[in-house]
């Protein structure tokens, strides 16, 4: 057990934190194209697609590597990249199961953010129950599937120019066996976007209807009716660690509540003069700390190449549930001033950060965290991964599973 | 970074498990609880032999040089073996005496301690209850060329078997700790019957209790520092130790609710059921990671040593107590009874969470640090 950072991890960081001292935006890019710009400018200093191989323009770097460079831009308050998903896990997708032609068409692209990418897996009626999907993509005999369907709550959706999507191509097997994966253009004909507002009152998911659209036959990724697999492995990548990035959040978070807990007035003192204040932030920032320890944890398992699979489970399901209970409690913390939502519009917005929020207040970062504990696996769904996979106990019965 | 074991530490852990699986066994401890001094000599003596004692001491008096991690370790073990007897307050003795103590002292106690012949007690507590250092009230009023100790001492656990006292007290100079002999006149000792039997507690009174000066240790008016460190480790030792009673009580809920049948299913296939153990493993692998990390930013002098030992103190206290909690929930009326396990886990646990300093005095100690 040696919890210091290695000399070369440290080296790497001072590099990484001048880098971002000197480079952060001074005024928050707003546009869509400002951001690509800012994108841009991290990718060109090699800080975008840590974790990608060399060949596919990656950096080829290692997990504490990529861990440092998350960690130091959140500790500059550096604007994320954008086409996370895209960078995360739709082009690991891609390199680990993609043809040759595929990695060489779509990577490059990526991870520059000229293409845009979002995840068509969601649908009206298959959330939690993903393989319960019901988009079509029906052999039209030369080149192409035909796709006819609704995806819904598509993050990105209404920037995107392509994503990944399951769709059924087979209706007579059982449901986890007929479904593939494609890689889906979103701009032609026959896609329909229509973005979805949010709690947080912007509108960064969509629904997308598809009627008719084409998905070429060279876009299918793995075999056909193999995709059930291939989803499995994306949502392995998403529940993979932006380990130290995301407390550092929390502890920026956490220094602005007590910079406003120095300044607010309640009862006629200082709200941290409050023993009741101090002690939820005692308790809080308790949590906090240890969301810190089991980071290092999982980094240290991940550095020496050891899998995490099942037990990521319980790191998602730890911090998404600590998130939930950090700004609650800031929330409650404020008072009346906990309230307060930013005047930025909508649109500005592309990406969201799953740590802070949007960028402005406790209001919209708790609104935010309701989110982590829905997507990508919900809370329940990680308690019965890790009961059953973790812990060995029973599965339940289940109807779908009795009818086989 | 490596926040694994090494092989070596690992060792230890099996070791650890596979020895007090033999020996401390809950019939044993159920033993102990009917015993009137409630620990067991001849297993003292054989964790003499293990190297257990001396574990943390120089090996130049009989230790073996390591440090808190490996502390850590066994202490978890000790934990989940509900075992019962002064090891985390001997070594807490011993560790200050190592760190401050003059050389008369290291060697009249350090030997003896490694080699299972001299227990010690800490009766860090004074009569206001406060943790905090600055906040004794026990008197050292200064006679000839020494002093004389007058004050109580609540809750001091183990303080019936110790060959060794310290006791914080307050004079002229300021706060002083001293190596008090339990036999000395003015020294009285009430027993407390605390609800797990495995921990003993006595309150102390002291009324003129004489010291000289080879009993100060680290210092006149340096009982401020010593007494921080010790609280620091005797805040990650509890922690371990609850982290191991909150994984005992995980393994035995998990295998109940993989047995016990009702409605024709397995009551670990009901959701209630299987999140709830969901939860608990999550809370004790947050407990892990934060011990570990304590642990280890003691041994390496890390900046952040004491805010880590209040984080994991704070955090073990509030996870142990309800993963222990859960786990009679987990097995309804059977857990509620005296002759099953699950309450000698559960109330070590709570026995814990008021040692060395309980949950609100860390937050506290917290939320100063980070405000500041
Ligand atoms: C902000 C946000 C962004 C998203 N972005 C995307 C995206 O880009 N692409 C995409 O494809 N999807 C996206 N999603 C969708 C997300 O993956 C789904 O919402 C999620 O899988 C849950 O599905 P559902 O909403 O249909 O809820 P349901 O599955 O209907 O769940 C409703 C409730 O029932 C519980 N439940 C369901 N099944 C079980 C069970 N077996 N045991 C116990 N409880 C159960 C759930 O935990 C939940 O509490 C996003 C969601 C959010 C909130």
């Amino acid at each position: 057990m040696d919890l210091n950072y290695a000399p070369e991890d440290r080296a790497f960081r001072e590099a990484t934190r001048r880098w971002f001292q000197a480079n952060t935006p001074k005024v928050e890019p707003k546009t869509l194209a400002e951001r690509k710009a800012w994108h841009r400018t991290m990718y060109d200093a090699g800080y975008v697609g840590m974790l990608w191989p060399k060949e596919y323009g990656g950096r080829g770097a290692t997990p504490m590597q990529q861990a440092i460079v998350q960690d130091e831009m959140a500790r500059a308050e550096a604007p994320p990249p954008i086409n996370g998903l895209g960078i995360g896990f739709i082009g690991p997708t891609i390199i680990v199961h993609g043809t040759e032609a595929q990695k060489q068409r779509y990577l490059q692209k990526m991870l520059t953010a000229e293409e845009i990418w979002c995840q068509l897996y969601s649908e009206p009626n298959a959330g939690s129950d993903l393989a319960g999907l019901k988009t079509r993509a029906e052999d039209a005999g030369d080149d192409f599937f035909v796709i006819s369907g609704q995806k819904i709550w598509t993050s990105s959706g209404p920037i995107a120019d392509w994503g990944i999507l399951l769709a059924r191509t087979d209706s007579k097997v059982p449901k986890h066996k007929g479904i593939s994966c494609f890689l889906f253009n979103m701009r032609q004909p026959g896609v329909d976007v229509r973005p979805l507002k949010q709690i947080t009152g912007s509108s960064l998911f969509s629904e997308v209807f598809m009627t008719g659209a084409r998905a070429e036959k060279s876009d299918l990724i793995g075999k056909l009716n193999g995709g059930w697999e291939i989803a499995q492995t994306t949502l392995g990548y998403e529940r993979g660690a932006n380990s130290l990035g995301r407390v550092t959040r929390y502890l920026t978070a956490f220094h602005h509540l007590v910079r406003m807990v120095k300044e607010l007035k309640r009862n006629g003192k200082a709200l941290i003069d409050d023993p009741v204040v101090r002690a939820k932030l005692g308790k809080i920032f308790t949590e906090l700390e240890v969301q810190r320890y089991a980071a290092l944890r999982v980094l240290s398992a991940l550095s020496k190449g050891e899998p995490i699979s099942a037990a990521s489970s319980i790191t998602k399901l730890s911090y998404t549930e600590f998130e939930k209970r950090f700004f609650e409690l800031g929330v409650e913390i404020l008072g009346p001033w906990g309230q307060l939502m930013p005047g930025s519009p909508d649109d500005v917005v592309e990406e969201m950060s799953t740590s802070s929020g949007e960028p402005g207040t406790f209001a919209t970062a708790y609104l935010w965290s309701r989110a982590g504990t829905i997507y990508s696996g919900s809370s329940e769904i990680q308690k019965n991964v890790i009961g059953e996979r973790v812990l060995g106990l029973p599965k339940e019965v289940r109807a779908d599973r009795m009818k086989g | 970074m490596d926040f694994a074991f090494t092989s070596d530490q690992q060792l230890l852990k099996s070791s650890a498990r596979a020895f007090l699986d033999e020996r401390c066994k809950p019939a044993a401890v159920r033993l102990l609880w009917e015993d009137a001094r409630g620990a067991s000599d001849a297993m003292w003596k054989e964790m003499a032999q293990l190297g257990w004692l001396g574990l943390a001491l120089p090996e130049a008096h009989g230790g073996s040089d390591l440090g808190m991690v490996e502390t850590a370790l066994l202490l978890e073990e000790l934990g989940r073996a509900s075992y019962p007897g002064p090891y985390l307050p001997t070594m807490l003795v011993a560790t200050a005496i190592n760190r401050v103590g003059t050389d008369a002292q290291k060697g009249r106690w350090l030997p003896a301690v490694s080699s299972g012949s001299a227990r010690g007690a800490v009766a860090l507590l004074d009569g206001e209850l406060s943790w905090s250092p600055e906040a004794i009230t026990t008197r050292a009023s200064s006679a000839g060329t020494g002093w004389k100790l007058s004050g109580t001492k609540p809750f001091v656990a183990w303080a019936h078997l110790a060959d060794v006292l310290l006791v914080p007290a307050r004079g002229a100079e300021g706060t002083t700790v001293f190596l008090v002999d339990p036999a000395s006149p003015g020294i009285k000792q009430t027993p407390v019957t605390g609800m797990d039997l495995a921990t003993r507690w006595v309150n102390l009174t002291l009324d003129g209790v004489p010291v000289g000066l080879d009993a100060v240790l680290g210092g006149l008016g340096k009982g401020q520092g010593v007494l921080e460190s010790m609280l620091r480790m005797g805040a990650v030792g509890a922690a371990a130790e609850m982290l191991g009673a909150g994984r005992r009580c995980l393994d035995m809920a998990v295998e109940y609710a993989k047995v016990r049948e009702q409605f024709g299913q397995p009551i670990g296939s009901f959701q209630a059921i299987r999140h709830k153990c969901a939860e608990m493993l999550l809370e004790v692998e947050n407990t892990h990671a934060a011990v570990y990390y304590a642990a280890w930013a003691l041994d390496a002098g890390a900046d952040d040593a004491d805010l880590a030992a209040s984080v994991a103190k704070a955090y073990a206290g509030d996870a142990s107590r309800k993963v222990c909690g859960e786990a009679i929930q987990v097995h309804g009326g059977i857990g509620f009874t005296w002759e099953y396990d699950l309450h000698l886990y559960f109330k070590r646990a709570k026995a814990l969470e008021v040692q060395y300093g309980d949950a609100d005095y860390h937050r506290e100690l917290i939320t100063r640090r980070v405000t500041a």
